[in-house]
């Protein structure tokens, strides 16, 4: 090394201006990159001998890369299996909470399909005559029973109540019950429904009217005070 | 008055030597502290200096790899690695040598246009990097690309000389002339 220092350090040194630097550099790129090529063909590789030792360190070497490959693959693999145990029961559930829904849906179907297959013209006819029946007699039922209630509890005047009113015109009209007065009222509802109101006559008696108004039974016409209705329940 | 030379001292064992030249002194700083954090087998050793020729009263190792840099923003530093590459030998040329450029991104700044220092990169046939020295990631990339080359130009690499590299990096294209 010596030698080949000392050689160099008599090569002159040359500097570069920016004229002649590009060709100058170029030959010198030449001579040197055909020298180094020179060199690489002269040159033989050397193996390294294969030594005992050798061979075990390079042994050694291969197996831990290989050992920490395996591991690498190992806690892939597992980390896969969890997460497939996972979809699993997943998917689990998801099969029972179908199954369940199929169980129901069959009852359901089966129900169905009992009662669409005893289904007929005639049979659709009778139920509803059944109905219509048990309606009405429903009604006649609730109409007694709110007769006998008004009759109870809302009885029409008794004749000396008369007495103190001389003054005033007395109505000669006959009157009637509370009874008969709601009826009027609904059959005007039900009869009329665009103009459901009822004059007020001297047949109804003023307590009942003011008792049946105040309690929102009946309702004044907005215009005309001597004209009521009933109130729409059943709307 | 000392002239560089590639090959007046013996290598050193093991040992890498890097002459980093610029005007730029914090950023020559902020360079070599990053040369020096890069992971390598061999042992760096990053020299500063602002212009050459070199004061040669200072004892110093065999220098294997030259860094120009080059601040677009200030035209003395341009004209001053112009000048100190007249005290460079010739034989460094040969893959030594690398021009790296700064500044480029605040062109509002920019004194010199790129194509200037692109021709004298080209007129000396060494590879030219650009890098924004004040960008940390940016200078940790650029430190890794010049120790490796350094590692290559101090022989550390079996099988590819500084020449090698320089024949297998693109070849400087002469930059276009400016309208």
């Amino acid at each position: 090394a010596w030698k080949c220092q000392n050689k160099l350090s008599l090569f002159g040194t040359e500097t570069l201006t920016n004229s002649n630097a590009q060709l100058s550099l170029l030959i010198m790129q030449v001579k040197c990159l055909t020298a180094e090529l020179g060199q690489w063909h002269k040159k033989t590789l050397e193996i390294t001998p294969l030594t005992e030792d050798v061979l075990i360190t390079l042994g050694k070497e291969e197996f831990q890369k290989l050992r920490q490959d395996l591991e690498m693959v190992l806690t892939t693999l597992q980390s896969k299996n969890e997460k497939l145990k996972e979809d699993l029961e997943r998917e689990q559930q998801w099969l029972n909470e179908q199954e369940q829904i199929m169980e129901s849906l069959n009852l359901l179907h089966g129900e169905l399909k009992n009662q669409v297959g005893t289904c007929s013209e005639s049979r659709i006819l009778n139920e509803l005559k059944t109905k219509i029946i048990s309606i009405k007699k429903f009604k006649e039922k609730i109409l007694i029973t709110l007769g006998k209630f008004l009759e109870d509890h809302f009885p029409l005047p008794h004749g000396n109540i008369k007495k103190k009113r001389k003054n005033i015109q007395e109505s000669t009209a006959q009157l009637i019950t509370l009874n008969e007065i709601l009826e009027i009222l609904i059959n005007r509802m039900f009869d009329v429904p665009h103009d459901p109101y009822v004059k007020i006559n001297d047949c109804f008696w003023p307590p009942y009217i003011e008792l049946i108004l105040r309690n929102g039974i009946a309702l004044r016409h907005p215009e005309d005070p001597t004209q009521i209705r009933l109130e729409a329940f059943h709307q | 008055m000392s002239v560089l030379r590639p090959m007046d001292k013996l290598p050193d064992l093991n040992k890498a030597t890097v002459l980093l030249v610029s005007t730029e002194d914090a950023l020559l700083q902020q360079l070599a502290d990053s040369m020096l954090k890069e992971d390598c087998a061999s042992e760096l050793r990053v020299h500063l200096t602002k212009s050459l020729p070199l004061p040669s009263s200072v004892a110093r190792p065999r220098i294997d790899l030259i860094v120009f840099v080059i601040t677009l923003h200030s035209r003395y530093s341009f004209q001053n690695v112009e000048e100190s590459l007249h005290h460079v030998d010739s034989n460094f040329f040969l893959g030594k040598v690398c021009f790296l450029v700064t500044g480029a991104g605040r062109d509002s700044h920019c004194s010199v246009h790129r194509n200037t220092v692109a021709k004298l990169a080209h007129t000396y046939r060494s590879p030219l990097l650009f890098c924004d020295l004040e960008v940390e990631s940016f200078r940790a990339t650029v430190a890794q690309r010049l120790v490796r080359m350094l590692q290559i130009c101090a022989g550390h690499v079996p099988g590819v000389s500084g020449l090698n590299l320089l024949s297998l990096m693109r070849s400087p294209s002469p930059p276009p002339e400016e309208l």
